[in-house]
């Protein structure tokens, strides 16, 4: 009865379900570009090979959004506290002309000292300030080569190198080059720190801590992890959005269509009911179509999401999609949901209805 | 004969915005296991609602319903839909099948809601007994859209009796039906009740469905007016003299 109820209205049963789809999609679509970019930058960061992450007071976890800078010349005293073996100051850029990229500008010798060095795939390092070294995946991505002119924060730039991906960013330029760029002579975002002693971390954090106050110093591993976990405090809000935005739009379908559906078959109901069905076999007979429709909509969703995801990364090589059993899991759970809020009031309201009302309904 | 169905001081009033219509006025009625009885009466006389009342679809305003044995007049929703889904089977005028399924699958259904099972065994046998009788075996695969009216209505009476319930109530069904499919459908009721001892309700305006009937009720503005049977003398002396409209009527003293 279920799939003949559905069978018979095709159009509203097709935009039901592609409703859901929809919702399913921009659940896992949003949260798995959003976890995918966090995760990536996550890895990337910790390709560095640093030990500690200094950044100014009042900075963002996500260095694309952080804009405070702190003088190059603490790094004077960091040198100072034991087991200091190398610091490297970058100045972060981004390039929003297509997609979010962040640039990072460095010092070769400090960020080699820290990070062992890029691996080259071609040419060499940025010898002047309109060069810039980008990474395989950049390369392949945008189709750019040694010698190619690729535009940046409104500024052309000749590529000098490719280098192995992995280290931070994808493009990189000379610290003075971005500190100019950004107005900030003698300044940089962040500091990547190396200790003589990887062990050591905690008690060089207390130290930094100790010596400069209000700054942000988080150890490099604890920085990529945070990126990579599911439950990145500062992503909850944003992806909590996009939850309840798709959950929204999926109650408020399975809503029409579920109330359209008991006012168009108000007199099935009235026969029902005069066969001797219950309120509750009502209630039951609804909610099972709306989970039919949703279950529907959640496996095309999680279906189309694949594809999407490819799509997207085919298109755009620098980004990354995540999705994971765990979202998969919770957009089937949020589908199933709005089936039952949305068919909540429409399924009461069925099974409320007078046999003998619901007979003459025409 | 066991009494099946019983009312006294039947009342039921409706609310329409603020004017009440009494459509039933003190019905009392006695009906017994295995009778064939047609209800009749004008539009508006309240045969519907006795029917609605006496098939547990409604509650009366007040009055006693006793449908075999169990006093309804003071049962909730849930009580009521038992002894629907138990006791009683409706056959209405515009067929009411379920228009998405098949014949079977619109049979099916009152079995599955009776609680029986698709695949009960026990009562395949009746209900195969049933679909000959009513020569509709072969036309299970069909949607009520492929079937003419008295098809449809012949499926709507399997649906009803599949369950084997204590009363068929049927209003006005040959309502939308020419008269050979009433004939038809009518001879069907007949066939249930001397081969399956099926006691059978016909509410009707139609004075021609009487002669199918072994006991006619007639009732007119919410009060029965006239009964030829045995059991209901006291009534029949009220009602001398206003059954003149209805010749193929005689009321017996």
């Amino acid at each position: 009865m279920i799939i003949a109820g559905l069978k018979a209205r095709p159009v509203r049963t097709t935009v039901s379900i592609l409703a859901v789809a929809l919702e399913v999609i921009l659940i896992l679509v949003v949260v798995g570009l959003t976890s995918g970019i966090s995760d990536e930058t996550g890895r990337r960061t910790e390709g560095v090979g640093a030990d500690i992450l200094l950044q100014p007071p009042n900075s963002s976890l996500f260095l694309a959004l952080s804009n405070t800078t702190m003088p190059i010349v603490l790094r004077e005293r960091l040198r100072e506290l034991p087991g200091i073996k190398a610091i490297a100051p970058v100045q972060t850029l981004v390039n929003s002309s297509a997609g979010l990229e962040i640039i990072y500008g460095i010092e070769p010798d400090t960020f080699n000292a820290v990070s062992n060095g890029f691996i080259w795939h071609k040419g060499r390092l940025f010898n002047a300030p309109d060069e810039v070294v980008v990474d395989d995946i950049y390369a392949k991505a945008k189709g750019v080569t040694v010698r190619d002119t690729v535009e940046l924060v409104n500024h052309k730039f000749k590529v000098s190198g490719v280098v192995e991906h992995g280290k931070g960013a994808r493009l990189f330029i000379s610290l003075k080059t971005a500190q100019e760029m950004t107005g900030q002579t003698g300044k940089a975002s962040l500091f990547f720190i190396k200790l003589t002693d990887p062990d050591r971390v905690q008690t060089a954090i207390a130290e930094i801590k100790g010596l400069l106050e209000g700054y942000g110093v988080i150890p490099l591993r604890e920085y990529a992890r945070l990126m990579m976990s599911n439950s990145m405090p500062a992503l909850d809000a944003f992806i909590s959005s996009v939850v309840f935005i798709a959950l929204c739009i999926g109650v408020l379908v399975i809503f029409l269509s579920m109330y359209t559906t008991i006012t168009e078959r108000t007199r099935e109901i009235g026969i029902l009911r005069s066969l001797g069905a219950s309120r509750k076999f009502i209630v039951t007979l609804i909610f099972q179509e709306s989970a039919a429709i949703c279950l529907a909509g959640a496996l095309i969703g999680i279906g189309s999401s694949f594809l999407i995801a490819r799509s997207i990364m085919a298109v755009f090589p620098t980004l990354t999609i995540l999705i994971t059993p765990d979202w998969i899991t919770r957009a089937v759970i949020f589908a199933v949901l709005s089936g039952i809020i949305g068919s909540l009031y429409p399924s009461l309201k069925a099974a409320k209805q007078d046999p003998v009302e619901a007979l003459a309904y025409e | 004969m066991k009494t099946l169905l019983e009312t006294a001081g039947l009342r039921k009033i409706y609310a329409a915005g603020k004017i009440q219509i009494e459509a039933l006025r003190g019905v009392d009625l006695r009906i017994r296991e295995g009778e064939l009885v047609a209800i009749m009466g004008p539009s508006g006389c309240g045969k519907s609602t006795l029917m609605h009342v006496l098939g547990a679809m409604t509650k009366p305003t007040a009055g006693k319903v006793v449908i075999d044995g169990q006093e309804v007049s003071g049962m909730g929703d849930n009580e009521l839909t038992r002894i629907r889904r138990d006791k009683i089977g409706f056959v209405f005028q515009k067929f009411n099948l379920l228009p998405t399924l098949t014949a079977r699958a619109n049979i099916d259904i009152a079995r599955y809601i009776h609680g029986n099972g698709v695949r009960s065994n026990g009562h395949d046998e009746h209900l195969s007994e049933i679909l000959q009788l009513l020569m509709i075996e072969n036309m299970m695969g069909r949607k009520p859209s492929e079937l003419s009216g008295g098809e449809q209505q012949r499926v709507a009476i399997a649906r009803a009796v599949a369950n084997q319930p204590a009363i068929l109530l049927a209003d006005e069904p040959t309502g939308s039906l020419d008269s050979k499919n009433s004939e038809i459908v009518l001879n069907m009721f007949r066939e249930l009740n001397h081969k399956f001892k099926q006691t059978v309700i016909l509410v009707t305006h139609n004075p021609e469905l009487a002669a199918f009937t072994d006991r006619l009720i007639e009732m007119r503005d919410g009060v029965i007016v006239g009964d030829n049977d045995s059991f209901s003398w006291d009534t029949v002396g009220e009602i001398r003299g206003q059954t003149d409209e209805f010749p193929f009527f005689e009321v017996q003293k």
